[in-house]
């Protein structure tokens, strides 16, 4: 008995771009036409066909968690569309060991003129819970929604929100081996989303096999074990967590600012102490070099940034520190060091630098120098790290079996 | 073939409860925010017999007979059942492509949505059916040994709605014009079906040539047993101007069984062999 829960052996997905025939009225020519030519294998593209997948294999242990990350159309929703068996792949094999349940689109199969208990009944229904389970679970189920009262109201009344809630907790209570997970996350509000993150782990620890496709770098970097990152239906890279969310935000085409089309000054280097993919304390202190030569003479104001997912979280200038340019003759070379303590929370950092031209304009701009892990304190929570402690001393009497409030209980 | 009716029969038979759900809400929404209520679900039938006895009327008026109040029977009984044909095939047609947000999102075996659709119309005509138990005695029918015939003949109908239903859920799903041709199939499906008249008006040819529509089998088969209290077993024909016309022969119920077996079978089969497709081409 292996202990593998899902495994893919080099699977390919043909889909065809446009010409469908829709109607019956296409439908003879085009048999027409296969007549003529003869089916074509499946193994070969026709003009209209691309591959969402290219032979990708992998294996999840169970109980492991996997992540599958990458770009818009880089066929991660295919992937997951094999796994749930709503399609076929069209070369290689898959199994999966274990009764699998999905969080995606957890409200689907709701209908807006019933009631949230019907939507409970038929919703459970269809993503395979049996109605006996569903009558124990009832109770859970609404609490968890915090739906409450609302629960004989028709959902079309309901906000997106409760709805969502609604859909994620019908779900929740499927109790899977193996639990496909597709951005849920991102419903409900905080609390909601607080409550999901830790039924999550508390999945996990149960033993369920996750796999988790999100393009939430901290929720993965959190919730994962290990990760696959996809890219135009090709694996580009597998294994460790870090590494691979490294290579996901380096693989990114972004927007580009707007540079001058001569550059005076270029990075001859932009090097971190630790490496390019940094795991840090919360807290520690880092220092990034930044070597900048100039090919003629110029005024410049290199930057420095960092940005968190989307959100820039530090940003500055040589100009803003200094409150003059940095002055570099032809055939100069300027090293800066930027040093900052990251007290910042857990998770995933880009850092970033540019060489602005004091006049305005960018002579290089790179958002993706470094990626900096930030670990996790499990003492503290919160938006910054203040490198909190905790002091006692007591007075009076002692009783004879003092109760010992440890600085690590939390 | 057979593994494949098999593993079909059997997936459906764990996700009964998941059918029943279905079935439920599609009952449940037809009558939730309807002004008609339960009475939608004799409205169609009533309609078809309405009409019939028009036609009937005016045929009586030309050959200077009156209309007898068994022709009210004959056509009461196979209007229901042709509502539910009509009806069952209406919606499950589009079912599946009505679905589409469960058919790309989340997987159970696809035959439940047109067998739900078959469901909830089937609970319609149960209401119709027992409107009809009531009138029928007002109607002159008694009870009569020949009431046996019954649940077999109801069971074929049945059958063959299913056959038809999964095949047009399924073809519409890969050509959307197939439910703009169903609408106009069973809108002069009516007269090709012997429901306002029967087959042995026709002529001896004509009825020979009615006796091909499977559904002529079941529905006449219904009539003759419930109103004529005749044992379908033995055949049965009417002379006119000295020529004799087939009212009924037993092979038509043999024939109208094979074809429901076929259809539902058949149909069955390409469902399951075409549903890994669904989710790419709805």
């Amino acid at each position: 008995m292996t202990d593998v829960a899902i495994q893919m052996d080099a699977v390919w997905k043909k889909f065809q771009r446009g010409e469908r025939h829709d109607s019956l009225r296409d439908l003879v020519p085009a048999v027409a036409r296969r007549i003529l030519h003869g089916a074509r294998p499946a193994g070969e593209l026709g003009a209209d066909d691309f591959w969402a997948l290219r032979d990708v294999s992998f294996e999840v242990q169970r109980g492991d968690a996997l992540g599958i990350i990458g770009h818009n159309g880089a066929g991660k929703s295919t992937l997951l569309k094999i796994l749930t068996k709503l399609l076929r792949p069209t070369l290689g094999t898959y199994m999966t060991q274990g009764r699998v349940g999905a969080l995606i689109e957890v409200t689907a199969g709701f209908h807006p003129d019933l009631t949230g208990r019907e939507n409970i009944f038929l919703n459970g229904s269809i993503i395979g819970m049996k109605r006996a389970d569903i009558e124990r679970r009832f109770d859970a189920i609404v609490d968890f929604s915090g739906i409450g009262d609302f629960i004989d109201t028709p959902v079309k009344r309901y906000s997106s929100g409760m709805n969502a809630r609604l859909g994620f907790s019908i779900a929740a209570h499927l109790e899977p081996e193996i639990l496909i997970i597709d951005e849920v996350l991102s419903v409900g509000d905080y609390t909601f989303q607080g409550k999901c993150i830790r039924w999550m782990q508390d999945l996990l620890k149960s033993g369920t096999t996750v796999i988790f496709v999100s393009h939430n770098m901290d929720a993965v970097l959190s919730l994962c074990n290990s990760a696959i990152l996809l890219d135009h239906g090709q694996v580009t890279s597998k294994g460790e967590l870090t590494k691979v969310v490294g290579d996901y935000y380096k693989s990114g085409g972004r927007w580009q600012p707007q540079l001058l089309a001569q550059p005076n000054a270029r990075t001859v280097e932009f090097s971190c102490a630790h490496g390019t993919d940094v795991l840090v304390d919360p807290g520690e202190r880092v220092t990034f070099r930044h070597v900048i030569s100039a090919s003629a003479n110029c005024e410049l104001t290199p930057g420095f940034f960092i940005t968190r997912g989307d959100k820039p979280v530090v940003d500055t200038t040589y100009a803003r520190m200094r409150g003059h340019p940095l002055r570099l003759r032809e055939g100069e070379t300027a090293t800066i060091e930027w040093s900052l303590g990251f007290n910042l929370p857990a998770g995933v950092y880009e850092i970033g630098y540019h060489v602005g031209d004091f006049g305005g304009g960018y002579h290089e701009h790179q958002s993706r120098a470094c990626i900096v892990t930030v670990g996790d304190d499990p003492r503290v929570k919160g938006d910054v790290y203040v490198a909190l402690d905790l002091a006692e001393s007591t007075t009076g009497v002692r009783s004879p079996s003092p109760a010992r409030l440890g600085a690590g209980a939390s | 073939m057979l593994a494949e009716l098999k593993s079909a029969t059997i997936e459906v038979w764990e996700h009964r409860e998941l059918l029943e759900q279905l079935t439920r809400r599609d009952i449940k929404l037809r009558y939730k925010q309807a002004a008609m209520g339960f009475a939608w679900a004799i409205f169609m039938p009533c309609l078809i017999v309405l009409s019939g006895l028009i036609i009937r009327f005016a045929m009586a008026q030309i050959s200077g007979q009156t209309l007898q109040r068994v022709d009210i029977a004959n056509i009461a009984i196979k209007g229901v059942g042709w509502a539910f044909f009509v009806g069952a095939l209406g919606f499950a047609t589009a079912s599946l492509v009505g679905n589409s947000n469960l058919v790309t999102k989340i997987y159970f075996p696809r035959e439940v949505l047109p067998l739900s659709s078959v469901g909830a119309q089937a609970f319609d005509t149960s209401i119709g059916l027992l409107t009809l138990i009531v009138i029928l005695p007002f109607l002159g029918v008694r009870l009569h040994p020949s009431f046996v015939w019954i649940p077999l003949l109801l069971l074929l109908l049945v059958l063959f709605t299913t056959g038809v239903s999964l095949f047009l859920s399924c073809a519409n799903l890969f050509f959307r014009d197939v439910k703009y041709i169903v609408q106009v199939v069973l809108m002069f499906g009516i007269f090709f079906t012997p429901i306002f008249f029967e087959p042995s008006m026709l002529g001896a040819r004509g009825a020979h040539l009615a006796m091909l529509n499977p559904l002529t089998g079941i529905l006449e088969g219904l009539r003759l047993s419930v109103v004529q209290g005749h044992n379908l077993i033995y055949p049965l024909s009417v002379v006119v101007k000295g020529v004799e016309r087939p009212v009924w022969e037993p092979w038509e119920l043999v024939y109208s069984g094979i074809c429901a077996i076929v259809a539902v079978l058949g149909a069955a089969l390409m469902f399951r062999r075409l549903q890994h497709l669904f989710a790419e081409y709805v």
